[in-house]
């Protein structure tokens, strides 16, 4: 009995309200539905009442907000004709919101989000690497077609292909003799090119105090006991060989990875070609110091330290610490001209163990002060729990956030997608129906086909602000690496641009995350898909429903 | 130009008007014959009245139970109707479309 007086005392409050929001020639039949509230039978249907009522009522509310000068539910075009201007108002705000949509295709922003939230389907029609690589092999014919050096050496530096990539850095050096840098970039990505002994030993002429060329040497000589995944012995020589480049590199004063040239190359080439891919252009791990680089001067490192301890064994304290110094003084080169992450962690790393090794040596000596000095630097540099100042590439977003915001995009361009098909199904439907005439399942058709144009429309504007927005800090960041060559936030982006989910049909693995961490950003976007997918079942249904409808009408007219 | 479209749901309400022409029908009683929802029967009505063809009048009540609008067709209203109907030759208007409000 409480729950029947609750429920009337809603329908009441609910088509009150509707009465309040309702244009005022049709308040009267508002306070008609609420007078016969009074006489239904029974709570629920009171309800179900009140709700049909305040849909009437905000249907005029939204039809007089729409078309300020309209007056009441008469329809313009006759009698019977029902409510046919309030559907060709819902048609037009449909059609402006879509063209709204529309024009955001207008702004550079939302373009480059868009292909951005497109690029993990793109693997799904992609099969090799070289495929997805495509572009770069236009630009590289149109670059050659210009004779334009920098437009080759940006393909160079980027191609998966060693091959191509050596011929067309080759032809970019030929053309203009000061980009012989991007023979250390192409060296570094491709260390088995027969090609690098001799671009190397160019580079060091022009190069010489750079620590990267005997790094670039070292795992060329390494990668050459290393041919087609058979790992042979190093011969002596061979060790040797690396042994005097590695040597070679921990003496040098320099450490330049040659990223700031990358960048002044993309400030002239991506706006010179349009090339605005911010996948290609910002996200730099492919052409950052190589993970082999680490590891050779870690392996270099070890065998200093040892040979210390060895000598420190042996009594001679002075020889051992020259080896230990020579350690962390590589580190704090590497370290202090670090401009990515793999290159601060190196530099740390190598300090770290080296200033360790230097504590225990002057501990042992019974030096207590120096003994703590060294812990406290091991301390600081260790590469994981140091306090070595963050880098300026540290992300300002953070990782949630930019992981959390590339769902985001990826939803609502696959919003976009939906929404736009929806709308352009429904607007054909409405188009052939007006073309075969009145049939009496087309009328019935036309009011669900305008809700879907209206609410597809308004679905679309909404996804495209939605991507608009989300993505506008990431094309400013990108815009500022290529105009300025500004790195700050460069890492939120390469987050961000990582964090694009793949599709679901290559990722089981997606599923699995969005299953078991409704926290992780990919149970963002796994649910939208899946409301979405829900959606257009339902829609099928519906239009399974009209068809079927339409044909039983056919049958009982003839 | 097109002939104007009756839908089935405003031939039901005529139907019923028709029924007993000179009655006066509460909007509450329409729904349970017609089987048609509020949010279906009274635009319908609406329209009706504006052209004139259905009248409308409050019926005033008493215990503070609120007015209720009531409606019957005009002569005019009527005719129409009658000659809406029988050219009308769909079996299934006879029936309500279910049952509920």
């Amino acid at each position: 009995m409480v729950v029947e007086t609750h429920l009337r005392h809603a329908a009441t409050v609910l088509l009150e309200a509707a009465i309040r929001i309702a244009p005022p020639d049709t308040r009267d039949w508002g306070q008609a539905m609420r007078g016969e509230l009074y006489h239904i039978e029974g709570a629920w249907p009171a309800v179900m009442w009140a709700l049909g009522g305040a849909g009437v009522l905000a249907k005029q509310a939204l039809a007089s907000f729409l078309i300020p000068g309209r007056r009441g539910i008469v329809p313009d075009g006759g009698l019977f004709t029902k409510n046919t201007s309030l559907r060709k108002a819902a048609l037009v705000t449909g059609a402006g919101f879509a063209l709204a949509a529309l024009l955001f295709f207008a702004a550079p922003p939302f373009r480059q989000a868009f292909r951005v939230a497109m690029r993990p389907w793109y693997i799904l029609f992609e099969r090799t690497s070289t495929d997805l690589q495509r572009d770069f092999g236009t630009l590289a014919k149109r670059a050659a077609a210009r004779h334009d050096p920098q437009g080759l050496a940006f393909c160079a530096v980027r191609l998966y292909d060693p091959r191509e990539s050596a011929r067309l850095a080759g032809e970019a050096v030929r053309l203009d003799p000061s980009l012989l840098w991007v023979y250390a970039v192409v060296s570094m990505r491709h260390p088995e090119l027969p090609e690098v002994d001799h671009w190397v030993g160019e580079l060091e002429r022009r190069d010489p105090q750079n620590g990267l060329l005997h790094l670039i040497r070292a795992e060329s000589i390494d990668r050459a006991h290393f041919r087609h995944l058979v790992w042979t012995r190093p011969t002596r020589e061979q060790d040797q060989a690396w042994q005097t480049a590695m040597a070679a590199a921990f003496q040098s004063p320099k450490f330049d990875d040659y990223l700031d040239r990358v960048a002044e190359l993309n400030r002239r080439v991506v706006p010179s070609y349009g090339f605005y891919d911010p996948y290609e252009v910002v996200d730099r791990a492919r052409l950052e110091l190589p993970y082999y680089a680490f590891e050779n001067s870690e392996r270099y490192a070890k065998s200093l330290l040892h040979s210390g301890a060895d000598l420190e064994a042996r009594g001679d304290r002075k020889a051992a610490r020259g080896k230990y110094w020579a350690v962390a003084r590589f580190g704090q080169v590497i370290d202090s001209q670090a401009r990515t992450a793999i290159e601060h962690w190196a530099g740390t790393s190598l300090q770290s163990m080296a200033y360790t090794q230097l504590q225990t040596s002057y501990e042992n000596q019974g030096d207590r002060a120096q003994g703590e000095l060294f812990g406290y630097l091991a301390t600081k540099f260790h590469p994981v729990t140091g306090e070595h100042p963050k880098m300026a590439e540290e992300p300002a977003f953070g990782l949630s956030i930019s992981s959390r915001n590339a769902a985001v995009v990826e939803s609502s361009a696959l919003m976009i997608l939906v929404f736009g098909l929806l709308a352009l199904v429904a607007a054909s439907i409405l188009i052939v129906d007006s073309r075969r005439g009145a049939r009496p399942a087309t009328q019935r058709a036309k009011p669900v086909a305008t809700m879907v144009v209206l609410t597809s429309a308004v679905g679309l504007l909404f996804s495209s602000v939605t991507l608009y927005l989300t993505y506008r800090p990431y094309w400013y960041i990108f815009q500022g690496a290529i105009e300025n060559g500004g790195r700050s936030q460069t890492r939120d982006l390469s987050i961000f641009l990582a964090s694009t989910p793949a599709p679901l049909l290559l990722s089981p693995r997606g599923w699995l995350d969005a299953l078991l961490y409704s926290g992780s950003p990919s149970f963002l976007f796994y649910f939208w898909a899946s409301l979405t997918l829900l959606g257009l079942i339902g829609i099928g249904l519906v239009l399974l429903r009209h068809f079927r409808d339409r044909a039983r009408t056919k049958r009982v007219s003839a | 130009m097109k002939a104007p479209r009756i839908s089935r749901e405003t031939l039901l309400v005529l139907a019923r008007f028709v029924d007993r022409p000179g009655d006066w029908r509460y909007g509450y009683d329409l729904s349970r014959d017609t089987g048609l929802k509020s949010g279906t029967l009274y635009p319908i009505l609406i329209r009706l009245e504006k052209y004139a063809l259905l009248e409308a009048r409050w019926e005033t009540t008493e215990n503070g139970v609120p007015p209720r609008h009531t409606y019957r067709l005009t002569p005019t209203g009527l005719e129409l109707a009658q000659v809406k109907l029988a050219e009308s030759r769909v079996d299934w208007l006879q029936q309500p479309l279910k049952q509920g409000v």
